[in-house]
């Protein structure tokens, strides 16, 4: 059992370069301009905030967010474009790694990334599976205008008991699923640690950092055995939802966070 | 991925945290779209007076404190208690009725509350066996992107600010507000009394009276008597109580139906209450029992219904009914809005 007195800043987060720019209105002719601003963008600016905010408190503050970006496979053209976009917005980026698909796990792993972050669900779940703490990059509308950060983590995922997460098999989850979603609850625990740290750096009112807990399948005690759980590991969470079955769009709709862990269980009909 | 089978999905953690052999079946929430939803605040389901206090006075970091530190201790019932259980009852017996239907009531609890009273919360739900799985702690946030979301039929809530944010927005909504005294409400049957003009009806008759005078209303009432007004907020709600009274009637209950809605309503029977009954009708409504007092104080006729919630736009008749031991709830709609509601506790004070 790890002490989480161990688990140390910075709080280093994978991004996927086609996630912070939208690469798909890319026109030829226009190669002296920007990327134009892809999903992450919202994301990236909220982050910075977040280190604004915790640098203000504490300027040898080493807990703050790190973030890097990893391209799957690009031309060199597209590398000189993201390097130039990322100057240009001013956007605070550790590192970038150029690698091929297959190598993506592995650039992860050996970056020791403390959380990879993707809109795409099979790169996040794959992640997941072979041990790397992955969560969706919610896709929001672009004028998400508050300065905060928010993330949801899953109450199912953290509430469900082992047990419980073994008998999902009677409810259509194949076992590369239920591992994906009982590995999701152990990569979650250092973010959700140091999230935990962080928060706490800030008061209850006006914090740019937002947490919340969001249960969609489980009842309400396993709602409130995930907020017991996330109390435990140092994060008391700001929001919390449960929905019992009921659609979680809607809802996400209005949550709009940046950071989703949910391990492959949301219910997004 | 296979779409779950939500039925069992949702009742099986409850196998594990409940430690039983043999779990008792919980039945599940229905579809937001199928059902009656009704949203209800922390306060105004329960009663954080002591709670409250500490925040206005202490602050947000006290009050959460003060919060997790009695976590255990269940929260005392608040004026939108009884109703709810009332209306659990309902529940029940439809499902009694009609096992595989989904027109039911869905009771969402709706709060601004902070997540860490959140275990508090549940914990009280827990031991009142309250049938609310649904909840939304929005830590501050407004309410009214989630109370859209579960598409609310009603919204009920002790912060009146709020209510009338809601009904700006066209969602049902009223700010409950304590009993004088306790009154003793049926257990197995919901009662719900709706005032007239304003909350069922649109609120051109009371401009019309506020305006010119009650000769001048009384007039325009008998002349437009076959012109259906418009209607009001709480329109929806009494027609979705409707939906569910029909399905009793269906099964042969209309005698001994849990459902019984009234008209509590200043008009008068030989006047102007004609033409609040033909509207009814003319939108193929009705209440089982229609009072017109012709002006007289709402609250003598209320203690004798006993329903479990009072709706009126006006704060005269909402206060006049409380301290006579009903739980009256303001729907701040209309031409009488223009004097600043009082907030739930400053009523509570002057009656107590």
């Amino acid at each position: 059992m790890e002490d989480k007195k161990n688990y140390t800043g910075p709080l280093m987060i994978a991004l996927q370069y086609n996630d912070l720019f939208d690469l798909d209105s890319i026109s030829t002719s226009t190669d002296t301009d920007a990327l134009p601003n892809g999903r992450a963008f919202t994301f990236i600016k909220a982050v910075q905030t977040v280190n604004e905010r915790l640098v203000e408190q504490n300027k040898s503050d080493c807990l703050l967010f790190e973030v890097i970006l990893i391209s799957k496979e690009c031309s060199e053209e597209i590398k000189m474009k993201v390097d130039e976009s990322v100057k240009h917005y001013g956007l605070e980026i550790g590192k970038f790694f150029f690698c091929k698909k297959e190598e993506l796990i592995n650039t992860l792993q050996s970056n020791k990334v403390k959380l990879f972050l993707s809109t795409e669900r099979d790169d996040v779940y794959e992640a997941l599976h072979t041990g790397i703490p992955a969560a969706l990059l919610y896709d929001q509308a672009d004028d998400h205008v508050l300065n905060q950060l928010k993330v949801i983590f899953s109450g199912d995922v953290i509430g469900f008991s082992e047990d419980s997460l073994d008998g999902l098999s009677e409810f259509g989850f194949s076992e590369t699923q239920i591992e994906t979603i009982k590995t999701a609850k152990i990569c979650m625990k250092e973010f959700a640690v140091l999230i935990g740290q962080m928060r706490r750096r800030f008061g209850q009112e006006n914090s740019p950092l937002c947490t919340c807990v969001l249960t969609s399948w489980g009842s309400r005690n396993v709602c409130a055995s995930a907020l017991k759980t996330l109390r435990e590991w140092g994060l008391d969470v700001d929001e919390a939802f449960c929905l019992a079955g009921a659609p979680c769009s809607p809802i996400l709709a209005v949550v709009k966070p940046h950071i989703l862990w949910d391990g492959g269980l949301l219910n997004m009909s | 991925m296979n779409k779950p089978l939500m039925k069992e999905m949702h009742t099986f953690g409850e196998q594990e945290t409940c430690n039983q052999s043999s779990p008792s079946k919980k039945p599940t929430p229905p579809k937001p779209q199928n059902a009656i939803t009704i949203a209800v605040s922390s306060r105004a389901l329960f009663n954080m007076d002591r709670e409250q206090d500490i925040y206005e006075q202490q602050g947000m970091e006290d009050y959460l404190k003060y919060q997790i530190q009695h976590e255990i201790e269940p929260f005392a019932p608040g004026p939108a208690f009884p109703f709810i259980k009332a209306v659990e009852a309902v529940n029940t017996r439809l499902r009694e009725l009609y096992p595989d239907s989904e027109e039911l009531f869905d009771v969402v609890l709706m709060t601004s509350n902070h997540a860490h009273v959140g275990l508090r919360l549940i914990n009280s739900i827990n031991h009142y066996q309250l049938f609310i799985e649904r909840f939304c702690m929005t830590g501050g946030n407004s309410l009214i992107g989630y109370l859209k979301a579960y598409h609310a039929n009603l919204y009920l809530s002790a912060d009146s600010l709020k209510v009338r944010e809601a009904i700006e927005e066209g969602i049902a909504a009223a700010t409950v507000f304590s009993p004088g005294k306790i009154t003793e409400v049926p257990e197995t049957q919901l009662r719900v009394a709706f005032d007239g003009d304003a909350v069922l009806f649109s609120d051109e008759s009371e401009r019309i009276y506020k305006a010119h005078g009650l000769d001048k209303f009384f007039e325009h009432e008998k002349a437009h008597e076959n012109k259906p007004l418009d209607h009001g907020p709480l329109k929806g709600f009494l027609e979705a109580l409707g939906k569910l009274q029909q399905k009793f009637y269906a099964k042969g209950q209309r005698l001994d139906c849990p459902i019984r809605t009234y008209l509590v309503t200043a008009r008068s029977a030989a006047s102007s209450g004609t033409r609040a009954l033909k509207t009814l009708r003319s939108w193929g409504l009705e209440t089982d029992e229609a009072l017109f007092l012709a002006g007289a104080p709402k609250g003598p006729m209320l203690e004798k219904i006993r329903p479990h919630i009072f709706f009126d736009d006006q704060m005269f008749h909402v206060e006049g009914a409380a301290e006579l031991g009903t739980v009256a709830a303001h729907v701040p709609y209309g031409i009488a809005q223009k004097v600043q509601s009082k907030t739930a506790r400053d009523v509570k004070k002057d009656i107590l």
